[in-house]
């Protein structure tokens, strides 16, 4: 028996092994060539680990942002640090705003009584199924209209609206899981209903609100059909349009191109290794990433 | 007493409250979802190319039409089902065999079970940039391996082919979209109760018999909703169209998602571009219900 439990611990490791190289390897090789000489990457067979470490391409991309056109210095690169602020920019407001207004719209959603309540969950839910595209033709066309197309403050309000249904859902089925008496209780002290929510739901849903907030920044993040669509300059290129700038073009560096790959998924892999566990959570309490 | 009176100092009644409370949300997503979409449906209904100023003019289905006798809209519409069968088939499988492998007691499932983020975590548009990195005609890594294993004799263009590009673009993009599979299976898994699976090991049921007939139907509904969600994102497949291949070579990664993007924002034809965008909204939503349907009818049996 106990020579079976070790076969049977081994059969696990091996198949561990293999998921962990397959979940991770890609991602480490980009880590790895963007610490190589172009010309190392050109190397057959490939080197596997860097050496010596070289940090010209981050030097590249940190000098760049305060570099004139005419340093040699791509202009993806030159460019990028201003995207990646743009990028937190968007997904930070986008994360704040979402979970707020997602937290007052949730609540009578979890705990009122009213017509048409099934309804409007309902609603909320069907708007995540319209493909973005679709949408993405005519928003275009009015933002050009009005003005309001290559700013990132409609890359914000956009994003929200994409965002809300899925926080909202989130919030609700979280909202569920506090026990009404404390809710009750609240009542007959004579707090009204906003005071309920900002005494009691509130402060009680805070690992809820975190992985709503961590979700959405994520989310906004990888966000690129509207970043494309909506943007015209790098005064609101977000870190993916500038990442799909480099990929698209075949007179930039190897090393230029990985190396922006990387810095764009650092905060995004962080976060998620950070909060994994509320990440874990939201995932579950229904819903997806699209 | 005082509890009568905060109760008797009638607030709004529930339908108000619930009213004033998701307003804020409400307008949002009215203003950039539900405008937009009356929007893209009138559009749809319209000449309406911006190349052509001052033409737009009511044309009733007639783009609709249009479409629907046009392989333009048939075959981008055949690659679709394609890419969307291979990539949901691909990751209902791997998702499905980690997540039984996560369900499994072993010193380092944790770790296992958050390194799965990093996928998850990583946008579309880098993935694609990742992978043509990796799928590189001369210097990539999986020609570097595939080579050093002897599986091919020479370096070769991934890429530039059928059916290996479509092959390399389901794995590109499965890669991303299994880690959320997997966990949401796992969860589905760790509902089914232990003792089943004890009382059927005391009747003398193999592995494979206790997976085909108390794992497989106890995770019908998760999986149901797996597939349904899978298919949808897979039907709208665009950023790693944009960056991996552009829809070529020669349109055999041509997907409905790409040709709206062109028709749309290169040919600038909006009227068109909205058509073909609402039949894809169309054909997604049937088959979301067409699957929960067939799938829901599954579960009761």
């Amino acid at each position: 028996m106990k020579q079976r439990a070790r076969l049977r611990l081994a059969a696990i490791y091996v198949a561990a092994a293999l998921v962990l190289a397959g979940t991770v390897g890609p991602f480490l090789w980009l880590v790895s060539s963007s610490f190589q000489y172009e010309r190392q990457l050109l190397n057959r067979p490939p080197q596997w680990l860097p050496n010596p470490i070289v940090l010209d391409s981050y030097r590249e991309i940190f000098e760049g942002a305060v570099m004139g056109e005419d340093s040699g210095v791509p202009y993806q690169s030159r460019i990028f640090l201003r995207s990646f602020a743009n990028s937190f920019y968007v997904a930070g407001s986008v994360a704040v705003i979402a979970v707020m207004a997602g937290a007052y719209a949730a609540y009578p959603l979890a705990r009122l009584r009213f017509r048409g309540r099934q309804v409007l969950l309902f609603a909320i839910l069907a708007s995540r199924l319209i493909p973005a595209l679709s949408l993405a033709i005519p928003i275009v066309l009015v933002a050009k209209r009005i003005g309001m197309s290559d700013k990132i403050v409609s890359l914000v309000f956009i994003n929200l609206s994409f965002i809300l249904p899925y926080v909202i859902w989130l919030l609700q089925s979280y909202f569920k899981t506090i026990p009404m008496e404390l809710e009750d209780a609240g009542r007959i002290d004579g707090c009204s209903r906003l005071q309920v929510v900002h005494k009691i739901i509130l402060p009680l849903s805070l690992p809820g609100l975190t992985s709503a907030a961590i979700l959405a920044f994520l989310l906004t993040w990888g966000e690129f059909l509207f970043a494309l669509l909506l943007s015209e300059s790098p005064t609101s290129y977000t870190s993916t349009v500038v990442v799909s700038l480099f990929a698209t073009d075949v007179d930039v560096s190897f090393v230029s191109i990985i190396t922006a790959g990387v810095l764009s998924v650092i905060p995004p892999i962080c976060f998620a290794l950070i909060f994994q566990r509320y990440i874990i959570s939201g995932l579950l309490s229904g819903s997806l990433k699209g | 007493m005082q509890s009568g009176i905060a109760t008797a100092r009638k607030e709004m009644s529930q339908g108000a409250l619930a009213l004033f409370f998701s307003a804020p949300a409400v307008l949002i997503i009215a203003a950039t979802i539900l405008v937009p979409f009356g929007m893209a449906v009138f559009l749809s209904l319209h000449n309406w190319n911006l190349k052509r100023p001052g033409r737009e003019r009511f044309v009733g289905l007639e783009n609709y039409s249009d479409w629907l006798s046009d392989s333009d809209f048939w075959v981008p519409l055949r690659t679709t089902f394609t890419f969307a069968i291979l990539a949901v088939a691909v990751i209902i499988i791997i998702a499905l065999l980690i997540s039984l492998l996560l369900n499994e007691r072993f010193p380092g499932r944790g770790v296992l079970r958050a390194l799965l983020l990093v996928p998850w975590a990583i946008p579309s548009v880098v993935n694609a940039l990742l992978w043509k990195w990796l799928l590189n005609p001369q210097y990539g890594l999986v020609n570097a391996l595939f080579f050093e294993f002897g599986i091919i004799t020479e370096y070769q263009n991934m890429l530039g082919s059928m059916p290996s590009v479509m092959i390399w673009l389901v794995i590109a993009y499965s890669w991303i979209h299994i880690p959320l599979a997997t966990l949401l299976l796992l969860s589905g898994l760790q509902t089914i109760p232990g003792d089943i699976y004890e009382s059927a090991i005391v009747d003398g049921a193999s592995i494979w018999q206790r997976f085909l007939y108390i794992t497989l139907p106890l995770l019908r509904p998760m999986l149901s909703i797996v597939v349904i969600f899978e298919m949808i994102f897979a039907f709208k497949v665009f950023d790693i169209i944009f960056v991996l291949t552009a829809g070529g070579p020669a349109d055999a990664t041509n997907v409905l998602g790409w040709q709206i993007y062109t028709e749309t924002f290169r040919k600038l034809d909006f009227g068109a571009g909205s058509s073909i965008a609402m039949l894809l909204g169309a054909i997604t939503l049937a088959l979301a219900i067409l699957f929960y349907v067939f799938l829901d009818k599954g579960v009761e049996q």
